[in-house]
């Protein structure tokens, strides 16, 4: 028999809140988190926006004596996991250090340890020499290695590069090693740090919105940057049930692909074919789907796609997609594990939380994108996409935990 | 343990000392060094000027002109070691299974220079003067992807990027998603690439070799006189499949994975554990899951970095674990010939393992000279030929605390 795995603990930092219950709150009222840049001086660029995190303070989740190792996607990962650990209900004491593995996902890794590296490699006086903190803090796998440091979790130690749709094959992984019986605990998501190099990229390629992310619009712009950290628990079922866990969401199952045709352009066909596999693993049907928690970046070609695809699957069935990223930008490596959570709220509340900013509809992208306003609806299963750079697809299925 | 049965049925490696299965193998049956003058980049200001770069490398001449002017090194180099292993394999990729076949990647390091000078340009002349298209080679899953693009592979791609352990827990992912059907075989790659800025790191972090006494570096693993790691490159994939799969192919077999067992145990923030209990488990783990007996082992194809505390601490966990029998156990040590390549340590280490089995051979450890107290166990100095070996260990552990080892056994036809 197939162990079931299901999901107990949530950690979020984002841009509209720290902590599950703010960052549900805003994303039900529709709260924008984009502001103006503040990490560098955009005046070079024809972009200034962003989803920056203001008001984090690292000091609040680590001590003083650990903080100096860690990146700020570290920090963020590390924060996520310490609030999904007390949302849990799990003790510290309780897990069983060798059983809990950490599996996370990212885009960019320590990106802010790194272009700090490169502000002094640009110097003319640079003579080789560099910060030796910030080179210990610059390797991607430290986001893991410090979430596992931090608690002293010693089971398997993973970081998935498979760009943003990463936080989605972490999760993914994670409940493979549960069914495994690699872990008993598995402590799964995504971060990423507020990136100059991202922000270049997507600026010099006109991907950049001016001022809100429209996803949906006829009239889109784009996308925005972000930055943020999702954490979910995930535990067997048989485990959550033992120990009386409060369980948001069953993992059902996840599809994976790649496009192979192009590192930017994801293809209709191919995002179809992922959410179709993601169906056929979870054992459901199309009808059984009640909430899209869209990739839905905002940009013209993006949208298009996944909205065709959509339609392709799902047929005649007007499923209600919303985009997170409509509020928080595009966060990058986190963004799948922050909408997994997304999904384990809706799940859990019976509530869609909106795609704001629409204003015209796109006859190219014909979806019901749930506008401006959330919408109490009965949601058990929740289908959370996230595409990546690569033409990568993921594509996960969570249900409702049904008690009877 | 596994319900499925894994099997290696097609091996692509391009090293610093031979590029190609039958040249990698016999560069290491002969105790070659692959450690040189770096070229990639100036090394004047330094005073490190070698590592294991490739130097014979021409990315043209094996995927041929077209589509590889926005590819960078680490890119080509992986490309490069896929084709190799797709054809070794003789697999068609086609409509039919295309989709029923993954790709797993360990690079750590692989876009760290295309990112950073993609940064120094926008540094230096603006976000406006960067070339767009080489923005996408600024994540990390760049290789893996461009890969699947070149060969037209389908399947699940995924990037793991674990540092020195990246190689093996690719192995590790596709031996899950097999057991879990999601895949009929994947590729499972590791690549890393020789930069300045990978180099700037290990130079600060002062891991390399010969720094400290301003020497030339060497890499001698065990020797008393070791100081530190020579940096490397390279590029290795296998293609790994389910043995129905393999049968119904009716391919040559190179091995077959029995276990692998991962763990993390650090010894504090970027430093070895030096009560070495971390690799302790997961060598004992990877023999309990195998269900083998500690004296089947054949050979054991060390982490052996020529670190003071990482081969100290290997040696101290082989004695551990393998009681009376680890000072007759053979221990092979390849970062001797080809030095530190990171992430794609953990193939090399394995493409080298399967070599053994292939063409009955133990390579030697070259560099050595002293004896070390602390490291006294049976060091492989001279090659040995014609050796029927069954069972392999493959080790690899790193500072950051993380463990990964793997077992393979010769294949000997379709019954155990």
């Amino acid at each position: 028999m197939k162990k079931r795995i299901v999901i107990t603990g949530l950690g979020v930092i984002s841009s509209i809140g720290i902590g599950k219950e703010r960052f549900w709150d805003n994303l039900l009222k529709g709260k924008s988190g984009i502001s103006k840049v503040e990490l560098f001086d955009t005046s070079k660029y024809q972009s200034h926006n962003g989803g920056e995190i203001k008001n984090f303070d690292g000091r609040k989740f680590i001590s003083s004596r650990t903080l100096k190792f860690f990146g700020r996607a570290s920090q963020l990962a590390v924060a996520a996991t310490k609030l999904a650990i007390e949302d849990s209900g799990l003790e510290y004491r309780q897990l069983s250090k060798s059983k809990v593995s950490v599996c996370m996902g990212t885009t960019m890794g320590e990106i802010q340890s790194i272009e700090s590296l490169n502000n002094s490699f640009v110097r003319e006086e640079f003579d080789g020499r560099l910060d030796q903190s910030l080179v210990f803090q610059s390797s991607v796998n430290n986001i893991p290695v410090d979430v596992a440091m931090e608690f002293k979790f010693m089971g398997r130690n993973r970081i998935f590069t498979t760009a943003c749709a990463a936080g989605n094959y972490a999760i993914s992984y994670g409940a493979d090693l549960l069914r495994m019986g690699e872990a008993d605990y598995v402590v799964a998501g995504g971060s990423d740090s507020f990136s100059r190099i991202a922000f270049t990229g997507f600026d010099k390629v006109n991907a950049i919105a001016p001022e809100k992310c429209q996803p949906f619009d006829k009239n889109r712009k784009g996308m925005i940057p972000g930055e943020g950290a999702g954490t979910l628990i995930l535990e067997t079922l048989e485990g959550a049930k033992k120990r009386n866990a409060h369980i948001y969401a069953e993992v059902l199952g996840c599809g994976l692909s790649c496009d192979a045709f192009h590192m930017t352009q994801p293809l209709v066909d191919g995002i179809a074919e992922c959410m179709g596999n993601a169906l056929l693993v979870s054992g459901i049907k199309r009808k059984d789907v009640d909430y899209i928690c869209a990739h839905g970046t905002g940009t013209v070609h993006n949208d298009k796609a996944e909205c065709g695809a959509i339609n392709k699957v799902f047929g005649q069935h007007k499923i209600p997609v919303n985009s997170c990223k409509s509020m928080l930008g595009h966060t990058m490596g986190a963004a799948s594990a922050i909408e997994a959570i997304a999904c384990c709220m809706a799940v859990e509340d019976d509530i869609i939380p909106p795609t704001i900013n629409f204003e015209t509809p796109d006859p190219e992208c014909d979806i019901d994108c749930v506008p401006n306003k959330a919408r109490e609806q009965k949601v058990n299963t929740a289908l959370n996409n996230g595409f990546a750079f690569g033409g990568n697809h993921a594509c996960l299925v969570l249900k409702k935990y049904d008690v009877n | 343990m596994y319900n499925k049965r894994f099997v290696i049925t097609g091996v692509g490696v391009l090293s610093p000392i031979g590029i190609g299965n039958d040249n990698y193998w016999k560069a290491l049956a002969e105790g070659r060094s692959g450690i040189r003058p770096i070229t990639i980049f100036d090394t004047s200001k330094f005073k490190i000027k070698s590592g294991g770069e490739i130097t014979e490398f021409n990315a043209k001449e094996v995927l041929g002109r077209i589509g590889l002017v926005d590819l960078d090194r680490a890119t080509t180099l992986l490309s490069s070691a896929m084709k190799f292993a797709i054809e070794d394999a003789g697999l068609k990729i086609n409509e039919n299974n295309t989709h029923r076949t993954g790709i797993s990647v360990g690079t750590t390091f692989g876009s760290l220079h295309s990112l950073s000078e993609f940064d120094k340009d926008c540094l230096m002349q603006g976000p406006k003067f960067v070339n767009p298209s080489r923005f996408p080679n600024t994540v990390i899953n760049s290789p893996a992807s461009r890969a699947a693009i070149r060969f037209g592979i389908k399947g699940f791609n995924t990037t793991i990027s674990t540092g020195f352990c990246s190689g093996l827990d690719a192995l590790d992912y596709a031996v899950h998603a097999l057991e879990f059907d999601r895949a009929d075989r994947v590729l499972v790659g590791a690549v890393e690439e020789i930069c300045l800025q990978t180099f700037l790191g290990f130079y600060q972090l002062k891991y390399l070799s010969g720094l400290k006494k301003g020497l030339a570096p060497v890499s001698r693993p065990f020797d008393q006189e070791r100081d530190g790691i020579v940096f490397s490159e390279g590029a290795t994939v296998v293609l790994l499949e389910t043995l129905p799969s393999a049968l119904e192919r009716g391919v040559k077999v190179y091995a077959e994975v029995v276990s692998v067992a991962s763990n993390f145990d650090p010894g504090g923030f970027h430093k070895y554990n030096r009560k070495a209990t971390g690799i302790i488990n997961a060598m004992q783990g990877a023999l309990d899951k195998s269900g083998l007996e500690k004296e089947e082992i054949d050979c054991i194809f060390a982490n052996a970095n020529s670190t003071q505390d990482g081969d100290a601490i290997e040696t101290k966990a082989i004695k551990a674990v393998f009681k009376k029998y680890a000072k007759e156990i053979p221990i092979v040590a390849i970062k001797s010939m080809i030095g530190e390549t990171f992430s794609a340590s953990g193939g090399m280490n394995l493409v080298a393992a399967l070599g053994s089995l292939e063409k009955k051979f133990i390579p030697q450890i070259i560099n050595y000279k002293t004896k070390d107290a602390d490291c006294d166990l049976n060091y492989i100095l001279k090659s040995i030929e014609g050796k029927n070996l069954n069972y392999i260990m493959v080790n690899c552990f790193d500072p950051s605390g993380a463990n990964t080892v793997l077992i393979l056994k010769k294949f000997k036809g379709s019954k155990k």
